[in-house]
């Protein structure tokens, strides 16, 4: 069964990968603690369900890609609205306010959820349905889940080659490092925070597009990652794309180990290792 | 209760004294029924039950009503916190003036409201939460009942998890080893609770190999899912609901789990209705009583209604009807038949809430599911049926085989007796 527990860790970690590496874009290159975050991550799931339920439950494998980018772009645009309009205002304020308009953004997407989908279930396991069921050392494993984690590599591989290799990436990076010396340097800190927000957002919708196929969209949806989220960000350290992976994979093993070897204490572990972490190194394994 | 309801209560003592009919209003009745209309418990529970509220509103009005007044219905959400449902409930009562609140799924909405019946003097009926605490006292024996109009038309989450305990005693009787998944608050562990203490007393011999417990909300099982897996029990208990109870199913089948174990759900009778053909055979439902579609009730009247109750059911919604629909048939029912036996006892008129909560203690009548009666504690008292799925060329998705129907007297404890005091007393 370790093999399973391997897997099981990687699954979710694969997933949190995604959520808290938007979460510590946007808080690295912008300096903005999102509260709303789980809430994009909800939209990306609503979106996507619709999507699927819209299109029938026999749908082409290609499909499946086609409703997990969905997802992202629409999340994506949902991130460029809230950053033009709410979130721009808000970088030279101090945290408080920050914290104040994001929850309220939160508040206010759960209500926009509510308004276009009500309060029902979403049902769209069609893609989880069509990738079947891999043999794994005589196991028994979703493909779906296999799949869930390539995407997770992929979207980490090319946000790392971004990040290290492109002009905008590395000015992202600077602005991460010194905003006022990216500033006095000449650097569009509007336009780069604008498309900051947007690829922070479209990660959470795509982590939610990818979670969908294998649990219903409900309100609600988002408060859970949110915080698991956070942990990660905390654990790995602010701004570092190594820290998010690193911490992603530690919660995620944490968790399926935890669950299988200490059922009873397995969130306060978590929490307990965040605790630890903390104290030892205030700015996380890979922070600055 | 409400002002129509004091206002009668007022001009029946006065009418009693000179030895008159009280007389009825002519206004319509006041009826609040509190569901989840949003978030996890809506689709399950919620919308189901709230949509028989409606079917039966419909239907006593069509009837003429309960003595000639119409119902005039109210939906209300659930949805929100126990605070926010206090805060509802005080003001259907004091501001609304309601004559009756028909509601709640969730036992802290019940164990939270229930008291306030007894404070402003409003007749409330919850009518699908299950926790055992809700009626029962700090100790055996206890007084009963614990509020005077605060009533459950229902039996609790004791019946559904003895029932299990029994149908496992009885069908698979050379089990070695039993675990339990179930959600992180007080129902899932109310319902550990209930089913671990039955099996302790029914089947010694059997270890329990795994307990887990998940957050309400949960969507990722694959950890608890290997983890049950790798712990090798036969059998795993588990009152999972809503999103959850099918997550986990989804999950659990693309894992493979089902080969090798069998799950014995507390409640999980809505959900091979709602899985379909891929929902797993050979697992072990409750039915929170005789809920169920395709039981048919051997008094003559219940079965009669069970017939209509599901022809219409199915003409209005379109599915078969799940257990919050009998559950919620069965509250506001209750109401009529109350108010109907409190007038005939008062010799006519429309009864004070005095009476109506005199008339609901002890009340039996035909439901459905069959005769239900309310019990001096104020709480439902029913007999439940546990049976396995599986798939026939008829339905879409499994049925029940092999069900077993438990008497209530085999499963309810007795009035003013804990629930596990009862069972630990079993010989």
């Amino acid at each position: 069964m370790w093999i399973i527990y391997t897997l099981n860790g990687l699954y979710f970690a694969a997933l949190l990968f995604l959520i808290s590496l938007g979460l510590n874009i946007i808080l690295g290159v912008m300096g903005v603690l999102n509260l709303a975050h789980g809430s994009l991550y909800a939209i990306g799931a609503f979106v996507a369900a619709w999507v699927i339920i819209a299109i029938g439950m026999k749908v082409p494998t290609f499909f499946i890609f086609v409703t997990l980018l969905s997802g992202m772009f629409m999340v994506g645009l949902v991130g460029l609205i809230m950053e033009k309009s709410l979130i721009r205002f808000m970088y030279k304020r101090t945290l408080e306010y920050q914290l104040l308009l994001t929850f309220g953004a939160l508040m206010l997407l759960e209500d926009v959820i509510k308004m276009i989908w009500g309060g029902q279930a979403y049902y769209a396991s069609a893609p989880f349905d069509l990738l079947g069921k891999a043999d794994i050392f005589g196991h028994v494993y979703p493909a779906y889940f296999l799949f869930v984690m390539c995407i997770a590599l992929i979207a980490g591989l090319l946000i790392w080659l971004f990040m290290a290799k492109t002009k905008v990436g590395i000015m992202l990076r600077a602005i991460s490092l010194d905003r006022e010396m990216a500033t006095g340097l000449g650097l569009d800190i509007n336009r780069l925070s604008t498309f900051a927000f947007v690829l922070g957002s479209a990660l959470a919708g795509l982590a939610g597009a990818l979670v969908v196929p294998t649990t219903p969209a409900l309100l609600g949806f988002g408060h859970e990652p949110l915080i698991l989220g956070f942990i990660v960000v905390v654990v790995g350290g602010l701004g570092s794309l190594k820290g998010a992976l690193v911490g992603a994979l530690l919660v995620g093993f944490t968790r399926s180990f935890g669950i299988a070897i200490f059922p009873e204490i397995e969130l306060p572990l978590l929490f307990l290792i965040a605790g630890i972490i903390l104290v030892v190194k205030p700015e996380g394994l890979f922070g600055r | 209760m409400g002002a129509t309801a004091l206002t009668a209560g007022s001009l029946g003592t006065t009418s009693k004294a000179s030895g008159q009919a009280k007389p009825i209003p002519k206004d319509p009745i006041k009826i609040a029924a509190v569901s989840f209309l949003t978030g996890a418990a809506a689709a399950p529970f919620g919308i189901p039950g709230d949509n028989t509220y409606k079917m039966c509103a419909d239907m006593i009005n069509k009837e003429g009503g309960i003595l000639g007044r119409r119902i005039d219905l109210q939906s209300k959400d659930e949805a929100g916190g126990v605070d926010a449902q206090v805060k509802l409930c005080r003001k259907l009562i004091l501001e609304d003036k309601v004559d009756v609140v028909l509601g709640y799924i969730s036992s802290a909405s019940c164990l939270a409201v229930l008291p306030l019946s007894d404070e402003l003097g409003g007749l409330i009926i919850a009518y699908d939460c299950g926790t055992h605490e809700l009626m029962e006292g700090a100790k055996s024996p206890f007084d009963v009942p614990k509020f005077k109009l605060g009533f459950r038309s229902k039996a609790h989450l004791g019946i559904d998890n003895i029932a299990l305990a029994l149908y496992i005693k009885k069908y698979y009787p050379n089990i070695k080893k039993v675990a339990g998944i179930n959600q992180d608050y007080a129902w899932g562990r109310d319902s550990w609770l209930i089913f671990e203490t039955a099996m302790k007393k029914l089947m010694p011999q059997v270890q329990v190999v795994k307990t887990l417990w998940p957050p309400l909300g949960n969507t990722d099982f694959t950890a608890h899912i290997s983890a049950l897996m790798g712990s090798e029990p036969d059998i795993v208990h588990s009152s999972l609901w809503g999103g959850d109870a099918v997550t986990f199913s989804k999950q659990a089948v693309g894992m493979g789990f089902f080969k090798k174990i069998r799950m014995a759900y507390s409640r999980g009778e809505p959900y091979p209705q709602e899985g379909g053909k891929d929902y797993p055979e050979n697992q072990i439902i409750c039915c929170a009583g005789t809920h169920y579609f395709l039981f048919t009730p051997k008094d003559k009247a219940s079965a009669d209604l069970q017939k209509s109750f599901v022809a219409e059911y199915q003409k209005r919604y379109g599915k078969y009807p799940t257990y919050p629909c009998y559950h919620a048939y069965q509250a506001i029912y209750a109401y009529k038949h109350a108010v109907e036996k409190a007038s005939k006892a008062a010799g006519g008129g429309w009864p004070t809430i005095e009476e109506i909560s005199k008339a609901l203690t002890g009340l039996s009548f035909p439901t459905p599911s069959g005769i239900l009666t309310i019990r001096d504690d104020h709480n439902g008292y029913e007999d439940c049926l546990v049976g396995v799925t599986k798939l026939t060329p008829k339905y879409p998705f499994p049925i029940l085989d092999k069900t077993e129907i438990f008497p209530a007297t085999q499963v309810n404890p007795p009035v003013g007796t804990k629930t596990v005091d009862w069972i630990n007393s079993w010989k």
